[in-house]
């Protein structure tokens, strides 16, 4: 049997958070990017945030910690990676990358963490001031003369806030199976 | 001999004592005619980094992967042993295992369902009687094995010609750099998955070059450098060298370029890893002696073994493959390599620190693959220009020192000489190179092997 959550809205931290909102945060989000505001688009982050892209071989439960990554960032490396991009040192992109990011397929969950009982046996616990954002991304991308399209998910963890939504984990999951000639990772995706 | 094209353009390499200069031809980089040879003569002759044993640990463990354009299946047979085979039915040609990796005792063509055991037998042929034959045909139709394979220090390597060299005379000087690797910890090195796997537009032979390159190190990556300095880490290129190991192999020796996990600590690393590498670096002195623990522990090294593997020895273990595809194409493959008992702090802090500098995401690899793609445009300036003599791109840095029997630097372009002076024997043309001027005796004497 399977159910379809409702998934129109989720509770966290004693707010219903809507699926419109978590949309217009993600939309402006690809806007800030596509347009090289990497200050504006730090903001969006809490501090401590993590940005992750793991390789085009990554099974779902993998961790980071355990396995090899493209983009394996905590905090002091996203701030490095930033301030590199806003470089003219970044040579790889300078000249930036011309990106069009479309943003769909959003779905909403509580996060819970596996948590071990006392007596032994897992269970779901709902942590309470974060929750999980799922959707899916096409960054096409042009640069040197070429076009190149990356396709794929976003799992990300969200907090709510009194300025609105923030990253907690920013984590992008390529559907391809390995990244084609020229598409490396030098821009956010 | 494999494929042999009309002749390519020589000279490739114009090396000249008297002006002390060393020109590579810039149809190396570009020519079809060369890239077939290439394939022809280097990749059907010599040995090549397969994969590493750790990527199978269990029994009927496989990965799927395409060396000089073949696809192979790499795998462990139910009774332990490493094989390589050809990954194409025996029948009638078919891609045989379709999966990139798995576990399988037995690998079926879905074409005709021909299937075979993991060892290369053959275990059915559905309506054998059809042949005329049947037990001796059946015995003729096993699997293709690659026709050589030898595994050093875990790393797997093989030859599509039978008649190569055992494989360690071939890594000669090489081997013990692999070796130390190995004994960097107690109970040895395996590979994670999480395999980095893209494309670049180059030359594969600007990815050896690259590798072997100190002097591109501050200008390229500026931007990497300057976050290793704000974190608390001075970084220098004095007493940074390089070495020609033989047989087209390359050593950079690195003191200068960050920090290692559990060998060399700096404080991005953080105050409990100084007390975890403390205690790392006098186990290492206990098990493998002050000389040995040094070579091992305090030295970073960047090892290129002709003509497709890559061993960055840095910050952490990277393992890197490379896979011409076409003369501006190459596919790479990289693999962590981590000790296999590892404190999952020191583990968790290592795959960051790696992963912040290699890969198509990293810090630096990304303005590296810009640098040899941007050699890969840029040289189409001269091609076909009427002046030839443009065409050559210069690597004589350090010929100066050469010729006073000097140690070639890190900074230098040593290493990328003894690749290309390697790689035109290895090509088979004749008049590939022209030698100007006498090779000084100081360089003929092999000084600059460790």
């Amino acid at each position: 049997m399977t159910a379809i959550d409702n998934r129109s809205s989720v509770e966290c931290a004693g707010r219903t958070i809507t699926r419109q909102e978590v949309e217009d945060f993600l939309y402006a989000e690809a806007d800030l990017l596509d347009h090289w505001n990497y200050d504006g688009w730090l903001a969006l982050f809490e501090s401590g945030a993590r940005y992750e892209i793991p390789t085009t071989d990554y099974r779902p439960g993998w961790s980071p910690h355990e396995t090899g990554s493209f983009v394996d960032d905590d905090w002091p490396l996203l701030l490095a990676r930033v301030k590199r991009l806003k470089s003219r040192k970044a040579h790889a992109e300078n000249p930036h990358s011309r990106t069009h990011r479309l943003v769909s397929n959003v779905r909403l969950s509580a996060h819970t963490a596996s948590v071990n009982s006392t007596n032994g046996t897992e269970h779901a616990e709902s942590t309470e001031d974060c929750f999980r954002v799922a959707a899916s991304f096409v960054v096409h991308r042009a640069r040197d003369g070429r076009f190149d399209a990356y396709v794929g998910w976003y799992e990300h963890l969200l907090v709510p806030t009194e300025d609105g939504l923030r990253f907690r984990l920013r984590r992008s999951v390529l559907g391809h199976e390995s990244l084609a000639a020229g598409a490396r990772l030098s821009f956010i995706l | 001999m494999g494929s042999n094209p009309r002749t390519a353009p020589a000279p490739m390499i114009v090396e000249d004592w008297d002006q002390l200069t060393f020109r590579v031809n810039r149809e190396a980089y570009r020519s079809a005619e060369v890239f077939a040879r290439e394939r022809g003569w280097v990749w059907m002759h010599t040995w090549l980094y397969l994969g590493h044993e750790t990527e199978i640990p269990n029994p009927n463990d496989f990965k799927a992967r395409t060396l000089g354009g073949r696809p192979l299946i790499f795998c462990r047979d139910t009774a332990g042993e490493v094989h390589a085979f050809l990954n194409s039915c025996p029948h009638r040609g078919t891609v045989l295992c379709r999966e990139n990796e798995g576990s399988t005792r037995l690998f079926q063509c879905f074409y005709h369902a021909w299937t075979f055991r993991n060892n290369g037998e053959v275990a059915a042929i559905p309506d054998a009687g059809a042949y005329e034959s049947t037990d001796e045909f059946r015995a003729s139709m096993g699997l293709r094995s690659v026709p050589r394979l030898e595994i050093h220090e875990g790393f797997v390597f093989i030859s599509f010609d039978p008649d190569v060299p055992p494989l360690l005379e071939h890594l000669g000087d090489a081997a013990d750099y692999m070796s130390m690797i190995e004994q960097q910890h107690v109970g040895g090195m395996t590979t994670l998955p999480g395999t980095q796997l893209y494309g670049v537009r180059g030359n594969w032979k600007l990815a050896v070059e690259n590798a072997m390159d100190g002097y591109h190190f501050a200008p390229t990556h500026n931007t990497f450098v300057g976050y290793l300095r704000e974190s608390g880490y001075a970084v220098t290129d004095d007493n940074q060298y390089a070495y020609n190991l033989g047989n087209g192999h390359g050593l950079l020796v690195l003191t200068g370029h960050g920090g290692r996990i559990s060998m060399i600590w700096e404080p991005r690393f953080g105050e409990d890893e100084r007390i975890r590498t403390d205690a790392h670096r006098a186990e290492m002195t206990q098990r493998l002696g002050e000389q040995r623990a040094h070579h091992v522990a305090d030295e970073s090294h960047i090892l290129f073994v002709f003509p497709n593997l890559l061993l960055f020895d840095i910050e952490g273990l990277s393992i890197r493959q490379l896979e011409p595809v076409a003369p501006d194409q190459t596919d790479v493959r990289a693999w962590q390599l981590v000790p296999r008992n590892e404190d999952p702090e020191t583990r968790a802090l290592r795959m960051k620190t790696v992963v912040s500098f290699v890969g198509p995401g990293g810090l630096a690899t990304p303005d590296d693959i810009e640098a040899y793609e941007a050699v890969q445009r840029g040289i189409q300036a001269t091609a076909g220009s009427g002046l030839p003599e443009l065409d050559f791109s210069d690597m004589s840095r350090g010929m100066a020192d050469e010729v006073k029997g000097v140690q070639g630097r890190s900074i230098d372009e040593g290493a990328m000489r003894g690749f290309w002076r390697h790689w035109v024997d290895a090509i088979g043309l004749d008049d590939g190179i022209e030698v100007n001027g006498e090779r000084p005796a100081s360089f003929l004497s092999g000084r600059d092997v460790r």
